[in-house]
């Protein structure tokens, strides 16, 4: 028998009122593996993590920690640890304090407790902190000594509700980069929740994106960028253009009736469809010349985002961005080719 | 640059008026603490202006009398233990109501609230009558300091629950939450988490409980004997009698005790805020 699964979720259900906030979700985590949770605001990412963390209670299914059924527990009783989206230190304890919180519920002896303190701090970079206090720190170091508290208890699995949402840009990219570290270092198992594709991607062994209370698609940070499963997955997991179309028979049109000269490879079904492509992926005037999609675009605006212009482009009815490194010496307009490879693209309906 | 407007008569008028009514409210509030401290110091032996001689002999009368220092003692510790009673029970009251569904939650807050719209000569009449002649062990209830304290928790508890209520409502609840993920049951973050985090609101709860049942008078009165009467009680009485300067300076005591609650509440306060919120 294979040794079991650090956590693992069957048909998990939980309902708030009549709404359907996490419909029979199951999710395996392996030993160290870094698991994220991604979607939009409702889709019932949080209160999966919450039920693992037992503030919610279940409605049906089962959650296994370890190979034992936990959902019968209440949160104190569960060897999991969560880093929450506001730190929630104890704001009248030290950090030291706040370290030791949890080794102390858990019956830690004493000098056992100080070298994990120490070791806890360590590990992210607070050492010579212990003597403050939460409102002394900075949103970072709180958002660290969150991190150190939890996991100087050991816990089967470290649930991270959103942590970094709360900071600025600079100090989320510098401790998405922090977490990936320790990860690394320290082999835990985790389940990541965020409304960021950037940390989904960034620090993930496995990604799951949620939508309505379930898992759209649940795979390898790169299969869900470059395969996604639904149409849903591709437009939340990056920037995208929609293009919707009319096939019939070899008639391709938009939706004003414009005809539109694409290749498309394989013919599809005819009817209703959105034709999706990545404005990182799109081609620009001689660029595009010899791609199998090319259609002619006015230059409707251009928006500078530092390392590439963004090319807002019109054709009849369709609207598309193209990004591209440095100006391409065309203006507001200026009617250019803009093509694409079929790999590029995705046709859903 | 901008210029100055000239000045028109009619904010000056009403600066002037504004000026006027906040010195009429100032002496409002001070004069009759003003007289009785002034009052506690006349050698005469009546309460009556003008005075004559400056004398501290009703102080001396005062701290040397048995019976007054028996009032004294009777008034602290009824307060004490109003304090202690009524922010328990309301601090308890307030916790369950934040933490848990409670059926007919509206009924019983106005059962909790109401004794505080009660006038305390119904609160009174009512307890004396239902606890008359009641006797634990041949300790007789009715008469005793612990009845008086019951009885003042009905107007200080539904303060405490109101005050707690408020403050739990403050309270961030990812923190208590972070305190159960992290292996704290109920009563381990009810001890350590909860109750550090509300502690002004605690220690107001307990001076303000302290201070209702000090200058609490009505309750008082039906329900003590000459062994257990607060110094209100006893002030009452004797200015029936007779009215001497020893009332006044029971009136300052009682209302230093209250100062002195006062500062405590603010030191706390003070304290508190330099701790957390630095």
């Amino acid at each position: 028998m294979t040794a079991p699964a650090a956590l693992e979720l069957q048909n998990v259900v939980r309902r708030f009122g009549a709404v359907v906030a996490v419909n029979n979700v199951s999710l395996t985590v392996g030993k160290g593996e870094f698991v994220t949770l991604l979607g939009p605001s409702g889709s019932g990412k949080t209160s999966t993590l919450r039920l693992v963390g037992g503030f919610e209670e279940l409605d049906g299914g089962a959650i296994l920690l370890d190979g034992q059924r936990i959902d019968h527990l209440p949160a104190y009783r569960r060897d999991t640890a969560t880093i929450f989206q506001s730190g929630a230190l104890f704001p009248h304890k030290t950090v030291a304090e706040n370290v030791a919180y949890g080794l102390r519920m858990r019956k830690v002896p004493k000098d056992e407790i100080g070298r994990r303190i120490a070791e806890a701090l360590d590990v992210v970079r607070l050492k010579g902190f212990e003597a403050r206090y939460p409102a002394q720190l900075s949103g970072g170091q709180k958002q660290r000594v969150a991190l150190a508290r939890s996991l100087a208890v050991r816990p089967a699995i470290l649930l991270f509700d959103e942590p970094l949402s709360a900071l600025d840009l600079s100090l989320r990219l510098q401790l998405r980069a922090e977490i990936k570290r320790l990860h690394d270092e320290l082999k835990f198992s985790a389940i990541y929740v965020t409304h960021d594709q950037g940390e989904a991607m960034a620090m993930s062994s496995r990604v799951a994106v949620m939508n309505a209370g379930a898992i759209e698609q649940i795979d390898t940070p790169e299969t869900v960028f470059h395969a996604p499963s639904s149409e849903f997955v591709y437009t939340f997991i990056g920037e995208s253009c929609c293009l919707p179309l009319r096939i019939d028979g070899p008639d391709l049109r938009d939706r004003a009736g414009n005809p539109v000269p694409l290749a498309l490879g394989e013919r599809p079904a005819d009817g209703e469809c959105r034709l999706y492509v990545r404005p990182s992926r799109l081609r620009l005037a001689g660029e595009a010349a010899s791609l199998p999609n090319r259609l002619e675009a006015r230059i409707h605006f251009i928006e500078f985002l530092g390392d590439v212009y963004r090319y807002h482009l019109k054709a009849g009815a369709l609207e598309l961005a193209a990004d591209h490194a440095g100006s391409i010496g065309h203006g507001v307009g200026d009617v250019i080719a803009i093509g694409w490879r079929n790999e590029d693209m995705r046709l859903f309906r | 640059m901008s210029e100055r407007a000239p000045r028109s008569a009619e904010p000056l008028l009403l600066k002037a008026l504004a000026l006027a009514f906040t010195i009429f409210i100032i002496g409002y509030i001070l004069v009759p603490i003003l007289v009785t401290v002034v009052m506690s110091f006349n050698g005469a032996a009546m309460i009556r202006f003008p005075i004559t001689a400056w004398s501290t002999r009703w102080y001396a009368d005062f701290l040397g009398s048995p019976q007054w220092m028996d009032a004294l003692k009777n008034s602290i510790l009824i307060a004490f233990g109003t304090a202690a009673i009524s922010t328990t029970a309301g601090v308890l009251c307030a916790w369950a109501f934040q933490r848990f569904h409670i059926p007919f939650r509206d009924g019983w807050y106005i059962l909790i609230m109401m004794p505080l719209f009660m006038p305390g000569v119904v609160l009174g009449l009512g307890v004396a009558i239902a606890f008359g002649g009641i006797s634990f062990g041949g300790y007789a209830l009715y008469g005793s300091r612990e009845l008086v304290m019951i009885s003042h928790s009905l107007w200080a508890m539904p303060l405490v629950f109101m005050l707690m209520e408020a403050t739990f409502k403050t309270l961030d609840y990812r923190v208590v939450e972070a305190s159960h993920d992290l292996g704290g049951g109920p009563l381990r973050t009810f001890f350590e988490v909860v109750l550090p985090m509300v502690s002004t609101g605690i220690v107001s709860s307990l001076l303000f409980a302290f201070v209702i049942s000090l200058n609490e008078f009505v309750m008082a009165l039906f329900l003590t004997d000459r062994d257990t009467q607060t110094l209100p009680v006893l002030m009452w009485l004797s200015l029936r009698s007779a009215g001497t300067p020893r009332l006044a300076v029971a009136s300052v005591i009682l209302a230093l005790t209250v100062f002195a609650c006062l500062t405590i509440i603010m030191l706390w306060y003070v304290r508190q805020l330099r701790k957390v919120a630095r």
